[in-house]
């Protein structure tokens, strides 16, 4: 009986001790890692846009710079007005959108939107950006996932995210489709006609595709008012205006 | 005494060399396989890999006195569990980028057969000083079969080495081509069996 007493009792010792120390370590180095997550997530926007290139490194700094310089954030409503600064408050129940424009030459040249998707084993994070035609993908990545390494975790890979740039969202009479990514080779796999919604699918990784098809729907047909102002409006969609950010 | 005799050295020098735990024990193949594309990620995972398994062997083989017998187990798991997480919390705080590549590759350190083994083989019967030199030198062993294997990955692969291009341009106009294999699971493989093969050819031609 003693012997289990000091057992139990050398385990809760044990758990105490290792507890302390990784709370200690985990609060403590929040700050450092809010930040580089913060840095991370714009560095994505900018890649959507080229304004940053995957092949070159950068520091917080210049990431930063670069994003304040060329991003404006927005906040739509669901019907894709521009929501009042009294509205921002009530962001989280799902009504207001976040969007992203990245202005050249003072006209929207992109709007971006933050993609939020389920995938096999956990949530997928990612940026979409948009041409200011309503329908034509620019680019596409992903910043966070819990795919398989290899497989599924391809979606986080250069040759993956550049298979979106150029597709459609929209088919040739008008209608919303959305992109899908396909079992398998575009070429072999989807008739002609349908190529430009689809991208090459990541072999041994079927179900985070189908899934990520599903979450891409679910965003693009979310932001659908507001890529159906671009797509009518092009550039004098209503969201070029109201910023107060759009005069700097 | 010569250095080369003493039981520190023997300590040191056997898992680094003798018992390699890659190339003669075939331990640890997983990670070696993952992480060794570019020599970056490989050298981190090293660092981090050394780093938990001589403090575990450190810690435990301080406390091998107190343990209970009957939850040692799940006690050397523990201590591991929490350097690993440690490990892999710094390196989201200061090098986020590589802790993006190594992705689940930190935190599987708990799972590398490695370290529980030199725990239970080792630690629990040594004392602090041995087992931590120990510690050591599975470290350096299984760090610098990593790191060969991924230097010729990224050579041959990538043509660069740590993140540098060193091919020539000249050599790609030539027709030269980096080698697709290379980036891919199966090269480890192949590089990692000729290495077992040559290291165990050494070993055993000086017996």
């Amino acid at each position: 009986m003693p012997e289990t007493i000091k057992s139990i009792g050398f385990a809760l010792g044990m758990c105490l001790v290792c507890g302390l120390l990784l709370t200690a370590a985990a609060t403590g180095l929040q700050p450092m890692q809010e930040k580089n997550r913060l840095s991370d997530r714009q560095k994505n926007v900018l890649y959507t846009v080229d304004l940053a290139s995957r092949d070159k490194a950068y520091t917080p700094e210049q990431i930063r710079d670069i994003y304040e310089k060329n991003i404006d954030e927005i906040r739509v409503s669901a019907a894709g007005e521009i929501a009042e600064p009294a509205e921002e408050g009530a962001g989280q129940d799902g009504q207001i959108l976040t969007i992203y424009l990245y202005t050249k030459n003072a006209e929207i040249e992109n709007y971006i939107i933050p993609i939020e998707s389920q995938g096999l084993w956990g949530k997928i994070y990612g940026y979409m950006a948009l041409e200011n035609d309503g329908s034509t993908v620019a680019g596409f990545t992903v910043y966070e996932h819990s795919e398989t390494p290899g497989l599924g975790g391809e979606i986080e890979k250069q040759w993956f995210q550049e298979n979106f740039e150029g597709k459609k969202i929209v088919d040739r009479s008008g209608g919303f489709v959305a992109v899908q990514i396909a079992k398998g080779d575009v070429d072999k796999r989807v008739p002609e006609e349908k190529e430009p919604h689809y991208v090459d699918g990541i072999s041994g990784a079927t179900l985070t595709g189908r899934y990520l098809s599903e979450g891409l729907e679910k965003t693009l047909s979310r932001y659908e008012p507001v890529s159906l102002c671009f797509r009518k409006q092009r550039l004098s969609c209503r969201l070029q205006e109201p910023t107060d950010s759009g005069d700097k | 005494m010569k250095l080369t005799r003493t039981k520190a050295f023997k300590t040191f020098a056997g898992p680094a060399w003798y018992e390699n735990p890659i190339n003669m024990q075939m331990l640890g193949i997983c990670s070696a396989l993952a992480v060794t594309v570019q020599l970056k990620t490989a050298f981190v995972m090293t660092l981090a890999m050394t780093f938990v398994v001589s403090l575990s062997n450190l810690i435990i083989s301080l406390l091998r006195n107190v343990i209970p017998g009957n939850i040692r187990i799940i006690v050397e798991l523990a201590v591991i569990a929490s350097l690993v997480i440690l490990a892999d919390e710094f390196l989201r705080a200061y090098y986020f980028e590589i802790s993006k590549l190594l992705s689940v590759f930190v935190g599987l350190i708990i799972t590398n057969c490695i370290i529980l083994g030199r725990a239970e083989g080792f630690a629990l019967s040594n004392p602090p000083h041995l087992a931590f030199i120990d510690g050591l030198g599975n470290g350096v062993g299984y760090g610098s079969v990593l790191m060969s294997v991924a230097l010729i990955r990224e050579l041959f692969g990538s043509g660069s080495i740590f993140g540098y291009t060193v091919v020539p341009e000249r050599l790609y106009a030539a027709g030269y081509e980096d080698m697709g294999l290379m980036l891919l699971a199966p090269a480890a493989f192949i590089i990692i069996g000729l290495m077992a093969w040559l290291q165990k050819y050494l070993v055993n031609s000086r017996k």
